[in-house]
């Protein structure tokens, strides 16, 4: 019995800081109606500052949380006044939930560069000695969280519900427009809200480092648990947040003590799973449900920029043959290499292209695919012997399977949601390849998978992988392009902006989606076939969620719905650690901010940017001709 | 006698406790080129998502040329045949015009996605028929010109009528078509009554909302009217103008007067 106890108190305290991190996702929601996923990165910069005031400087425990508090809440406001509120006025939802990945990375970088890689503890604040009540022990860090994390919900909930300032909140969230007409600064409430979900965020940071010990990439685990906690709970219910992260919490507690510790984060994401198909509101949803049967907004419409059909065909030759002599050309060492890797990534952020760019449905968890195929054709190759050949095939039809079932699982889910189901099965994927020990080799990887090799032909150095996936790239791309300019691309297009008119014309909706998911699942699937006959290995955080979000900066930056254009951004990204070698430690947040800054400032990408310049030079035959202006 | 294009039997529709149509029965004859005319509120856009099952009818039936579109999804009645057009223009952003009328092609698609991705001979044919076929449409209407504009870049009228060539090019039996005069000037609205009336002359059935009563008057074969979510009357275009009930209702009775 005291067993059971003990873990309960144990579920409870880990849960109480679940409940705050998922109040800060509520609290964001309920004013911008964006998941933000850069919530876990504010306790991380919390306990950051705690750290600097405590331990270096030595100031004592609440002068010092104090002063972290401010200064991460600070930091978070200065960010979301040139990002989060300008994204949130301007852009579809579906970018912002994308964009504030990207900030997740940027902090996540920015902590990278302050601490390095130690995993870092704080102090307890009133010592190491825990509490015995009986024959229970409550360690007295626990009694700090479980205290202020209630403060924290209370004040929150009378500041919401028993102030005018809440009700401006509240007001925001239900109507925006309607709130803007009646005086309220919608701006001003956002930032308010996103520095409000940094000071709760902090605040948890700072009361749970003690228990745990922190590292620069801890902000992504409490991004993650946090936003698992509030999807179970409900987003935008303050009582479905709480509930959550306790209902959370306990569960992995028990999960780990009854089932196996590896595993607890596993069934954490079943559950969700779950929770996400069965009831995708969450158990406690919020207030009425939005009508979803309604447009973006006009936001969401940008200006066609295309080239014309000539250009195009000289680009594409352009392209082909610069990229065909380019290994003749004397290049430095490790430039090839670092190519091979970029088109394998084109790959997958293709099919990245053709899910988010064509059909508009945001996908979290691309690298998921990637590590089924990696993985299956790896294991197959190793254990079993298959050919490379059929071991990628056998990867792409397990890919496609799985893709198939998620599609269908969640054909009820829009937008958010959709978005959400595939996160979740990303990091599922992700724990999934790092407890299966047995059969993927868990963290330390999996080793001694062969070159890649066709009829007998291996692709062992590096110039022959180049044109083996240089040829992938272009016979993907014309492929691809074949399709997106016939008829499954315009039903895409016509279901990314508007379900109901493509419906009324024919397109069954749902089959095009699920095809989009396949046909994504596929190229994610060949992508992680290559990546893991290239390596010679593979280990889990190799395709982790943070690839996918990698991903996903590469399709943004290179320019979405164009194709080509992620060739650009995977280059560009891949090259980054090479271009600025002595500050590879800024990769990750200059990853973060270029995701970031290219939504706000370039959304056409580097491709379109390219696409202007280049029609800039043809006023003759402009391809977009002005209403009215034309002959 | 002539056939029935679509007919509904005692359709009603409530939405949580609000009765927003009520046991409607209305037909519509096959080649004719019917109105569906009322004040605000009466229903008559619940009635096109009704019977195009955006909005499930709570009971009754709809049967189009013999079939039941009950169990069908949207999708499914376009492909039957029924297309229609939305109340604000609802054309494709990030397409052009021209790619926005091709779109209306999709039901009749033959190159699957495989051929498409393989650029085969056939596939790159039926484009290039598409794109001839959708230039002439858009010629009909005087927008060749815009062909490849975005399409939300055009002004109200020509997004209107691009949203009919669009409906045209799936090639209907029958076009439902939500007040397609809104926003439209004298001058348009006269292209639009001939475009309908050639339309119906070329064998399409068409059922339009519409506020424009002179329009409605002057092209309408058979007229609906609608009040408070239940059929008034239905006729010829002149019986429906000598009715007291329809003068009631829009040039406003005794409670009308007092309010206007």
């Amino acid at each position: 019995m005291s067993g059971f106890l003990q873990i309960l108190i144990g579920g409870l305290l880990q849960g109480g800081v679940f409940a705050v991190l998922a109040l800060g996702y509520s609290l964001v929601f309920r004013v911008t109606n964006v998941v933000n996923l850069s919530q876990g990165a504010f306790s991380v910069l919390g306990a950051m500052g705690m750290y600097y005031f405590a331990a270096i400087f030595g100031w004592p425990t609440l002068p010092a949380a104090l002063a972290a508090v401010a200064c991460a809440t600070l930091f978070s406001l200065l960010v979301g006044l040139i990002s989060f509120v300008p994204a949130v006025l301007r852009l579809p939802n579906s970018s912002t939930l994308v964009l504030t990945a990207g900030l997740l990375t940027f902090f996540v970088g920015v902590t990278l560069v302050v601490w390095g890689n130690q995993p870092y503890a704080l102090a307890p604040f009133s010592g190491n000695e825990p509490l015995v009540v009986g024959s229970l022990r409550i360690p007295t860090q626990g009694l700090w969280l479980a205290g202020v994390s209630a403060a924290i919900i209370w004040g929150l909930w009378l500041l919401l519900h028993k102030t005018m300032l809440g009700c401006a909140l509240r007001a925001c969230a239900d109507n925006p427009t309607a709130a803007r007409l009646m005086g309220i600064n919608l701006p001003r409430m956002m930032l308010l809200s996103f520095g409000l979900a940094a000071l709760i965020g902090s605040a948890s940071g700072i009361l749970v480092a003690p228990l745990m010990s922190l590292q620069f990439d801890s902000g992504q685990f409490f991004t993650i648990s946090g936003f698992i906690a509030v999807a179970i709970g409900g987003i935008g219910s303050f009582a479905g947040s709480v509930a959550g992260g306790l209902l959370l919490g306990t569960a992995e507690q028990f999960a780990a003590f009854y089932v196996s510790s590896l595993f607890a984060s596993t069934l954490a994401l079943l559950l969700l799973i779950v929770v996400l198909i069965v009831r995708p509101t969450g158990l406690f949803p919020s207030g009425p449900q939005r009508r979803s049967d309604v447009r973006e907004d006009p936001r969401v419409h940008r200006k066609l920029i295309r080239l014309s059909a000539r250009r195009e065909v000289t680009l594409a030759i352009v392209l082909v043959a610069l990229f065909a002599v380019l290994p003749a050309l004397p290049l430095p060492p490790g430039v090839l290499s670092t190519l091979v890797i970029a088109f394998i990534l084109f790959i997958a952020v293709l099919g990245l292209d053709v899910l988010m760019g064509y059909a508009g449905q945001v996908s979290l968890g691309q690298a998921g695919f990637m590590a089924v195929g990696g993985y299956a054709a790896g294991i197959l190759c190793t254990s079993y012997g298959w050919s490379p050949l059929l071991g990628t095939l056998a990867a792409l039809g397990i890919s496609v399977a799985c893709a198939l079932c998620l599609a269908l699982a969640t054909e009820r889910l829009r937008g958010l949601y959709l978005a959400l189901a595939t996160l979740a099965f990303g990091l599922l994927i992700d724990s999934l390849a790092g407890n299966l020990v047995d059969l993927t080799g868990g963290p330390s990887g999996l080793v001694g998978i062969p070159a890649f090799a066709l009829f007998g032909f291996e692709f062992s150095s590096p110039v022959q992988m180049y044109y083996l996936v240089l040829a992938f790239a272009v016979v993907l791309v014309g492929a691809l392009e074949g399709a997106m300019r016939s008829g499954f691309g315009r039903a895409l297009k016509a279901v990314r902006t508007d379900q109901l008119a493509a419906a009324a014309l024919g397109v069954n909706v749902g089959r095009v989606k699920i095809a989009a998911v396949c046909i994504s699942a596929a190229l994610a699937s060949l992508s992680g076939s290559l990546y893991a006959f290239n390596f010679h290995f593979l280990s889990p955080e190799m395709v982790s969620t943070g690839r996918s979000f990698e991903m996903i900066a590469m399709l943004v930056l290179g320019g979405e719905g164009t194709l080509i254009g992620s060739m650009f951004g995977s280059i560009f990204i891949t090259m980054l650690p090479t271009l600025m070698q002595d500050l590879a430690v800024l990769k990750t947040a200059a990853e973060g901010a270029l995701l970031v800054f290219t939504f706000l400032i370039m959304p056409e990408g580097l491709f379109g940017r390219l696409v202007l310049v280049l029609n800039r030079f043809a006023p003759q035959k402009p391809t977009i001709v002005p209403v009215g202006a034309s002959q | 006698m002539t056939s029935i294009a679509l007919e509904g039997i005692r359709l009603s529709k409530n939405f949580g406790g609000l009765n927003a149509i009520e046991n409607v029965s209305f037909a519509v004859r096959a080649g004719s080129l019917s109105a569906l005319i009322g004040p605000n509120g009466a229903g008559k856009t619940t009635l096109f998502n009704m019977v195009t099952n955006v909005f499930p009818a709570s009971s009754g039936e709809i049967w189009f040329f013999g079939k039941n579109l009950a169990r069908l999804a949207p999708h499914q009645i376009a492909v039957s045949g029924l297309i229609r057009t939305f109340q604000s223009a609802r054309v494709f952003p990030g397409m052009t015009a021209l790619e926005n009328v091709i779109a209306g092609a999709y039901i009749h698609l033959r190159s699957n996605i495989l051929s498409q991705m393989l650029w085969s001979a056939r596939s790159r044919r039926e484009e290039r028929r598409l794109v001839a076929k959708a230039e002439a449409l858009l010629d009909m209407v005087g927008l060749a010109a815009f062909r490849d504009v975005a399409a939300t870049e055009l002004p109200m009228g020509g997004q209107k009528l691009l949203e009919i060539m669009r409906a045209l090019m799936a090639k209907p039996r029958m076009l439902l078509l939500d007040e397609p005069a809104a926003g439209l000037n004298d001058s348009e609205t006269a292209e639009l009554a001939a475009l309908l009336v050639a339309i119906r002359d070329s064998g399409v059935t068409i059922l339009v909302v519409e506020h424009n009563m002179s329009l409605v008057m002057g092209i309408a074969d058979d007229v609906i009217v609608m009040d408070a979510g239940t059929i008034m009357t239905s006729g010829a275009p002149s019986e429906i103008q000598r009715d007291p009930r329809v003068i009631e209702a829009y040039i406003g009775g005794k409670s009308g007067v007092t309010h206007a």
